[in-house]
């Protein structure tokens, strides 16, 4: 039996951000005590002992916004219902506000090893407009807490294209963050997603944000500002120094397998994809399974092309060979012209996007789908 | 007069667009019992479904009524008409085989633009017009008013007409008892020799064409010989009926009657509308007056989105040739759009509905390339040859001179529009003949123009500058030496055959600019610049640029769901499945469209 990863999902925030459409929701205490007993229950009915599990991600909303008791439940329970391989990568996803030393601490002594902090932005104009409680002084006083608290691997969150940013602000931001010696990076580009508050202010012209384009030349240059000062893109969203890389993430990349638990969270075992609902009352009243998908041998491919892509890896033109799927002989034409004009490189047996073309990424893999 | 024939009342519906005719011929259908409520569906004879959307008759559908009037039953025909210029001579055909006219008119909005342009129709048919107002339910419904315009602006004795609400059923009555009061009955001879009209026909899969038909004089049955007088084929006939509104065999259909004819006719286009069926045995010797040949005037290229359709395509256009004889089409190649068709069409509007049965009905992507008409081109070895494809004009060394078909223009307008409708045509190289005053509020203007100009947007210039007050019709009457050019669309270096296309000379530069514009909009940033030039024999008149593309990534948390990723990624894909390769340039199916519509905008 391959190792598994698990994600949790801990859906509840103390207040929902502008930008956000994500499955979260800001609810009372017997709502989350009723919301972890059925998480419970989830784990404990997928027990399987054989399996071994080499990454826990507890992601959200925002678990620190939880009494941590709930927390070390979770583990306790992985614990029991499956082996957890002891050098397992363990990330809880953390907002400023609501971290503090006692909760580090006990997050340290759970066994948690990796930290994420969605910190966004360290400009207090940007954060305000869209939404954080925290502020700047308060972001960097939780990494230095953690730091304190025994947590080396520390990743942050950082939004590209908020209201009020230029390239001098991103850096700036980027800047402190590097002198805190955090490891890891993810940096998003905001996307404003139907129905969200920002979206309705940017729609009322209340507020803009930069341009995609101006959002495309914030991330090139970021990326050269990031590989001067070693810390090395390895995915589209994901840069870390040199041994940092996120182990859950590269597993998702790699269509290893992994359970979701919580509300509105994605499960892949054996070939098939399952996501809960995303109805909080429905997750804790009835069945939490609500669709089942069968992932086809074409749609494996195509998402091997996509995830693959999207890394420093690339795709091997071997390993999709082995899938059924003859890449350089289907897709001659378009190989040569993305090479001939300099948006793939393809050396050994190896793709992959050039450095500054990550922009385009999409329609580069739009060309080379089966 | 025989007894049988003054029971009969054969008539159609005029009005305005939305007036209410669908709903009004509805009521009547109900009133009557021809068909029963729970059968009834929403405007009845409006069958298709671009119809019913569109709220236009494209396909006659007559109707078959009884009416019991003081002890007496009356068979009432309603024979439904298209309401619009390209079909023109369907209409008048349509007309010719009626006595008589309802005219709705709106009582909310009084005498509208096409209220007056449909009387003059069926005037110039000699049919007796009998005036309904309707939509009194309407609390803006204004029923002296309206009574006024029609005598004022029409002219027709209004003082007694029906006033009813064809949505609310109201006062329905009154319009069937005025038709028969009013509106002549037919007074054909069933003795003479067989003279029926054709005003539509259809193709059955099983029957064969079937002619829609009004009876004027004789009889027919079956295992009758009938001709064709116009294409002289005799055919013998295998069933005869009638419309309720659904065709129902009768033994024998007689003058004055109105019916269908089926005689194992292989072909649509040997039952040409308009054409004179007679006995084959006892021909008449004049066939009934009016007939014309439809020829198509619009030609635009038709191709499929994805080139393996293309067989699909052909199908399709065979299939609906059977229904509409007016279709033409040959196969055509183009550089840019592969293997597709020619086709040629009777106006603007035939081609779009034509273009929007082959999407909906044949459930096929399709790219339509900009409407041209055909031209003699003269070349300098003394050869002509018929053009209608723009990318087919030989070079410009080679051309002696270039024809154009020219068209004799009437526009029927009220006086206050003259100015407007001059500029317009001037606009449009129109060349003024004449202008009379036919009465105190209207005008006819006559021009000459060319067809090229009438089928790019005249049509829907003339209406948006009269307030869809002015009607007008034209035909060809011959060909014109013109200084015209071949105007080229270049992307990304090469020149894109299906986005040619063939232009007045002191028009060109003006053309080729907004075309420019108009695809800079319509062509999606592509992984490079794509430079976009207008040029007219090698000479750049025009050009834009869309810029690279910088952003399409997703660079955002979507944690293990993957599958969300992978789908917004397939939608994406398949967005790009109705793009058109050309070259390296990623075409949207838009980009053939928008260069009809330049003027829109303005």
């Amino acid at each position: 039996m391959n190792d598994r990863m698990i994600y949790v999902h801990i859906p509840f925030c103390d207040s929902k951000c502008y930008y956000c459409n994500f499955c979260s929701f800001v609810s009372n205490d017997i709502v989350k005590k009723k919301y972890f007993e059925k998480l419970i229950k989830e784990i404990e009915h997928n027990s399987n002992k054989t399996v071994k599990i080499s990454s826990i991600y507890i992601g959200g909303g925002t678990p620190s916004c939880v009494d941590e008791k709930f927390i070390g439940e979770i583990l306790q329970q992985i614990k029991k219902s499956f082996i957890l391989k002891s050098n397992a990568e363990i990330t809880i996803e953390l907002n400023p506000c609501s971290t503090n030393i006692k909760k580090l601490k006990y997050y340290k002594e759970i066994g948690i090893n990796r930290v994420s902090f969605g910190i966004q932005s360290l400009n207090n104009k940007s954060l305000k407009l869209i939404g954080r409680k925290h502020n700047s002084k308060q972001a960097k006083m939780a990494i230095k807490i953690a730091k304190k608290c025994g947590f080396d691997n520390i990743s942050v969150d950082v939004l590209i294209g908020i209201p009020k940013q230029s390239f001098l602000k991103l850096k700036t931001t980027i800047k402190k963050l590097i002198k805190l010696n955090v490891k890891h990076l993810s940096c998003y580009m905001l996307i404003n997603e139907p129905n969200t508050k920002l979206t309705k202010m940017i729609n009322q012209k209340k507020i803009s944000v930069p341009s995609e384009d101006k959002c495309v030349i914030f991330y090139n240059k970021l990326f050269k500002y990031l590989k001067s000062k070693k810390i090395f893109r390895y995915e589209i969203s994901n840069f870390c120094k040199k041994g940092y890389e996120c182990i859950h993430n590269i597993g998702y990349w790699t269509l290893k397998e992994y359970y979701g638990f919580g509300v509105g969270a994605h499960s892949f075992i054996s070939n098939q994809r399952y996501s809960n609902t995303e109805n909080i009352f429905d997750y804790i009243n009835c069945d939490y399974n609500c669709e089942k998908e069968n992932l086809s041998d074409r749609e494996k491919i195509e998402e091997f092309i996509m995830l693959g892509l999207r890394t420093k890896y690339g795709i091997n033109i071997l390993d999709l060979k082995k899938m059924g799927f003859d890449i350089t002989k289907e897709k001659k034409d378009d190989i040569s012209f993305l090479i001939n004009n300099k948006f793939i490189t393809q050396k050994d047996d190896v793709i992959k996007i050039c450095e500054n073309k990550y922009g385009v990424a999409n329609q580069i893999i739009l060309k080379l789908l089966p | 007069m025989d007894d049988r024939q003054s029971k009969i009342r054969n008539f159609c519906i005029i009005a305005h667009i939305d007036h209410g005719k669908s709903t009004l011929a509805d009521r009547l259908i109900e009133m009557t019992g021809t068909v029963s409520k729970r059968e009834m569906s929403e405007q009845l004879l409006d069958s298709m479904d671009i119809e019913r959307e569109r709220g236009i008759t494209i396909k006659l559908t007559p109707t078959r009524m009884f009416y019991n009037y003081n002890g007496d039953e009356y068979i009432l025909n309603l024979i439904d008409t298209p309401g619009h210029v390209d079909f023109s001579y369907e209409v008048s055909r349509s007309l010719a085989a009626c006595e008589g006219a309802i005219l709705i008119v709106d009582a909310s909005q009084g005498v509208e633009a096409q209220t007056i342009a449909n009387t003059y129709l069926a005037l110039d048919n000699n049919l007796e017009i009998l005036p309904v107002l309707n939509k009194i339910d309407l609390p803006s419904a204004n029923i002296e008013k309206c009574k006024k315009e029609i005598e004022d602006i029409i002219g027709l004795d209004a003082q007694n007409c029906p006033c009813v609400s064809a949505k609310d059923g109201i006062n329905i009555d009154d319009v069937l008892k005025q038709i028969i009061e009013k509106i002549p009955c037919p007074k054909g001879d069933e003795n003479k020799s067989l003279k029926a009209l054709i005003f539509d026909s259809y193709y059955d899969n099983f029957k064969g064409a079937i002619c829609f038909v009004r009876l004027f004089d004789g009889t027919v049955k079956i295992g009758d010989k009938i001709k064709m007088m116009k294409t002289e084929k005799s055919y013998e006939v295998t069933e005869v009926g009638v419309f309720c509104p659904a065709m129902r065999q009768t033994e024998v259909l007689k003058s004055g009657d109105v019916g269908y004819i089926c005689a194992s006719i292989k072909n649509l286009a040997d039952t040409k509308v308009g054409d004179t069926i007679t006995s084959a045995l006892n021909p008449t010797s004049e066939p009934l007056p009016g007939y014309k040949e439809v020829q198509p005037v619009v030609f635009s290229g038709i191709f499929p989105v994805d080139g393996a359709k293309y067989g699909d395509l052909k199908d399709a256009l065979e299939k609906l040739k059977l229904n509409d004889a007016s279709l033409v089409f040959m196969p055509e190649t183009s550089t840019a759009l592969g293997f597709g068709f020619r086709c040629g069409f009777l106006g603007l509007l035939h081609m779009e509905i034509i273009t929007e049965r082959l999407e909906r009905e044949f459930d096929l992507d399709i790219i339509t390339t900009a409407p041209s008409v055909s031209y003699h081109v003269y070349k300098t070895n003394g050869e002509m040859l018929e053009v209608s494809n723009p990318s087919m004009l030989p070079p410009i060394s080679e051309i002696e001179k270039i024809e154009e078909p020219m068209i004799k223009l009437n526009v029927y307008t009220p006086p206050q529009y003259v100015g407007a409708i001059m500029n317009l045509c001037q606009d449009k190289r129109g060349v003024f003949e004449d202008m009379q005053y036919l009465e105190k509020t209207r005008v006819v203007m006559k021009y000459q123009m060319p067809l090229a100009e009438m089928i790019y947007d005249f049509f829907d210039s003339l209406k948006s500058r009269t307030k869809g007050y002015a009607s007008l019709d034209y035909e060809i009457f011959g060909f014109k030496q013109s200084e015209l050019v071949k105007l080229d669309i270049m992307l990304n270096g090469e020149t894109c055959d299906a986005l040619s296309l063939i232009t007045h000379k002191d028009k060109a530069y003006a053309r080729g600019r907004q075309i420019a514009e108009k695809l800079k909009k319509v062509i999606p940033r592509q992984l490079f610049e794509v430079p976009i030039q207008a040029c007219i024999g090698g000479k750049i008149i025009a050009r834009e640029t869309v810029s690279a593309m910088r952003k399409d990534v997703l660079a955002k948390c979507y944690g293990g769901d993957i599958s969300r990723k992978r789908k917004l990624l397939e939608k994406q894909k398949a967005g790009k499945k109705r793009m058109r390769q050309f070259g390296s340039v990623e075409l949207p199916s838009e980009a053939f469209i928008s260069i009809l519509k330049t003027d829109d905008d303005e």
